[in-house]
């Protein structure tokens, strides 16, 4: 059988598009600025690489220990470290540009106008072929309260990107609400060209001896295989709710792990905590979804999206 | 860095605990340096999430690593386990190892109890170049040390024990004073306390550069996640990927907070 169809369009009404030789991406805050990886595997192979969540000004991140293992998962609190929008268009994006695998860049800020400003920053910028706007990060003007956990607050931040870019616009939404469907749809309605979820889930773990929080910030994010149920969930929900591209993220490790999201609707997907155990993850995973797919008889992965929905 | 999958040779308990394992990796052993660690893939599916990081303890000739670990949680619990012929997910070498200056001809080498692991490395590596070798090793007790037999032949070694069984009584960085005088360049390894009070310890260091291996938990091993960076005068640092060898007056050490000794998995094991 001849080699079957991987690539995916991720931004179908987009102008410049956002087409991927094949649907397997790296997570946001696992894979740095693809070049740690370099070493590890041909990162060109991949089909999207996502940058660390990036900021306006650069940050210092939350206080050590920032990782917990948990059963099956990994709890973290890195508090958006990050070299700031100005480093990453200075000195990460003339190294994208001269790559065959898109980089997308994942931003976040603590008001709307930090949206506009770094949607602004990025567009035309060579290198840079599309934006994830992380939407799991606390709106300052609203007390604190995540932008990721109201329609009206998912929507404006997304419509602020979307009115500074004409770049491929992909919103991340948070799992830590009570109907994600909802969230999914303001911000396809505010100029979202894909969705990708889940972000990580809210936890924490007890030291016994201190008899205090283990993480530095008290609390942190939990993905890993642990997640995965969860994340399939929800994009099973909101891939039946709308009609753009869902991207698929949560626990994904294997192949098997991958198909499932993709029979659930997801168009994509991305490999996040599972890069640490298994450095080559994300490769074995494309590597599995090509051979399944030869063995299955499958010619195009559009014959798969949805198929268990 | 490579991920391998390479095969134990022998596996040996040294003391209550303390675990000796060789393992067949030349792909590692060929390039690695002291100072240098490997990630360990531990337990069984995504059982563990995250890998262990070993140091390089020692290299042999014939394409060989070991390590030397103590067994205090779920992973090296499952390590200690393993047996000759058994298979292990290893990944590195990784980080920043010791840099010997061209000039340091004397070494001073402190190791707090495991933080021997990396220092028999670097004594060897030292030895073969001719290097002379002052190890002070700091135990708790007579009863649980790292045999004389296994230390490399050349080097002088002085210990002291916490509570007095053997050597001098006391910290190991109570020996400091005496033997940095003829020392070009101090290297240490050892327990969070240690370092902070080496970092008090300027008029004795006086100037001599000390580098210390620093321990946090470590996610990615290759600088990416950013969940082990520290913080240093230099700004941010990745212990994973820019250390985990620091010059001792690089680090801000009262922002340094040691892991906690429970939580997450650990507490399972507590019903
Ligand atoms: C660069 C580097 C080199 C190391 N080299 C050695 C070595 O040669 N020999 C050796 O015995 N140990 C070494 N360690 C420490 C070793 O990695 C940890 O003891 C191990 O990861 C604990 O795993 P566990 O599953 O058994 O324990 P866990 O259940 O994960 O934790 C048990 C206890 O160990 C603490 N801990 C967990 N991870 C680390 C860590 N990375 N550093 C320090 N404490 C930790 C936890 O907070 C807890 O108190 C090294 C650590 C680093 C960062
Ligand atoms: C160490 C770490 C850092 C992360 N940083 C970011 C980030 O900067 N921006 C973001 O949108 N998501 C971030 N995430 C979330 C992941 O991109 C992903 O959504 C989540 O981990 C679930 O996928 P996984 O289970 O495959 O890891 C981070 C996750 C981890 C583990």
């Amino acid at each position: 059988m001849k080699t079957p169809g991987l690539s995916v369009q991720l931004a179908p009404d987009n102008r410049r598009g956002l087409l991927l030789a094949n649907p397997v991406m790296t997570a946001s805050g696992t894979f740095g600025y693809g070049a740690e990886y370099a070493e590890v595997m041909d990162i060109q192979k991949l089909g999207a690489i996502i940058c660390k969540g990036t900021t306006l000004k650069p940050r210092t991140g939350n206080p050590q220990p920032r990782l917990v293992e948990t059963a099956g998962g990994v709890l973290n609190s890195i508090g958006m470290e990050n070299i700031g929008i100005e480093a990453l268009v200075r000195e990460k994006a003339p190294v994208w540009a001269g790559w065959n695998v898109p980089v997308i860049v994942n931003i976040l800020g603590e008001s709307a106008e930090d949206y506009a400003a770094l949607a602004r920053r990025l567009d035309g910028v060579a290198g840079v072929s599309g934006i994830e706007v992380n939407i799991s990060c606390p709106n300052v003007d609203a007390g604190g309260i995540e932008f990721g956990s109201s329609p009206e607050a998912a929507a404006a931040v997304t419509a602020a990107a979307r009115a500074n870019t004409t770049l491929p616009l992909i919103v991340k939404l948070s799992p830590n609400v009570t109907d994600i469907t909802s969230i999914a749809r303001a911000v396809i309605e505010a100029g979202a060209d894909a969705v990708s979820l889940i972000n990580t889930l809210k936890g924490m773990a007890i030291d016994l001896v201190s008899r205090r929080p283990v993480m530095g910030n008290v609390s942190g994010g939990l993905s890993g295989p642990a997640i995965k149920p969860v994340a399939l969930h929800m994009v099973y929900q909101v891939a039946k709710a709308v009609k753009i591209p869902v991207i698929g993220c949560g626990g994904i490790a294997t192949a098997g792990d991958a198909l499932e999201f993709i029979m659930t609707g997801a168009s994509a997907i991305q490999v996040g905590t599972a890069t640490f155990s298994n450095p080559h993850a994300p490769l074995d995973v494309l590597q599995g979804i090509e051979d399944f797919m030869k063995k299955e008889g499958v010619s195009q992965l559009a014959e798969l999206i949805g198929a268990a929905a | 860095m490579k991920r391998i999958d390479a095969t134990i040779v022998s596996s040996e308990e040294l003391w209550d605990g303390a675990f000796f394992l060789w393992v067949r990796a030349p792909e590692i052993a060929t390039v690695a340096r002291a100072g240098q660690y490997v990630m360990v893939r531990c337990g069984e599916g995504c059982d563990m999430p995250l890998r262990r990081p070993l140091s390089i303890h020692r290299v042999s000739r014939d394409g060989s690593i070991a390590f030397l670990f103590a067994v205090v949680g779920r992973g090296t619990e499952w390590l200690a386990q393993r047996s000759k012929g058994d298979s292990l997910d290893l990944f590195g070498p990784l980080g920043r190892g010791f840099e010997v200056l061209p000039a340091s001809g004397n070494l001073l080498l402190i190791a707090g109890g495991m933080g021997i692991a990396p220092l028999v490395a670097l004594a060897d590596q030292a030895v073969e170049s001719d290097r002379s070798v002052t190890l002070l090793i700091g135990y708790r007790t007579a009863s649980q040390i790292y045999p004389q037999s296994l230390l490399p032949s050349g080097i002088e070694t002085v210990v002291a024990t916490e509570d007095g069984s053997l050597g001098t009584k006391g910290m190991v960085t109570d020996l400091l004073p005496e033997y940095i005088a003829d020392t070009d360049q101090v290297f240490a390894c050892g327990p969070l306390p240690m370092y902070k009070k080496m970092a008090e310890m300027t008029d004795i260091t006086n100037g001599k550069p000390v580098q210390v291996l620093l321990e946090t938990v470590l996610g990615c091993g290759v600088g990416a996640c950013l969940g082990c960076t520290i913080e240093t005068l230099n700004g941010n640092r990745r212990v994973c990927k820019d250390g985990p060898v620091f010059e001792l007056k690089e680090v801000v050490w009262d922002k340094i907070i040691a892991p906690a000794a429970s939580g997450g998995i650990d507490n399972a094991n507590l019903v």
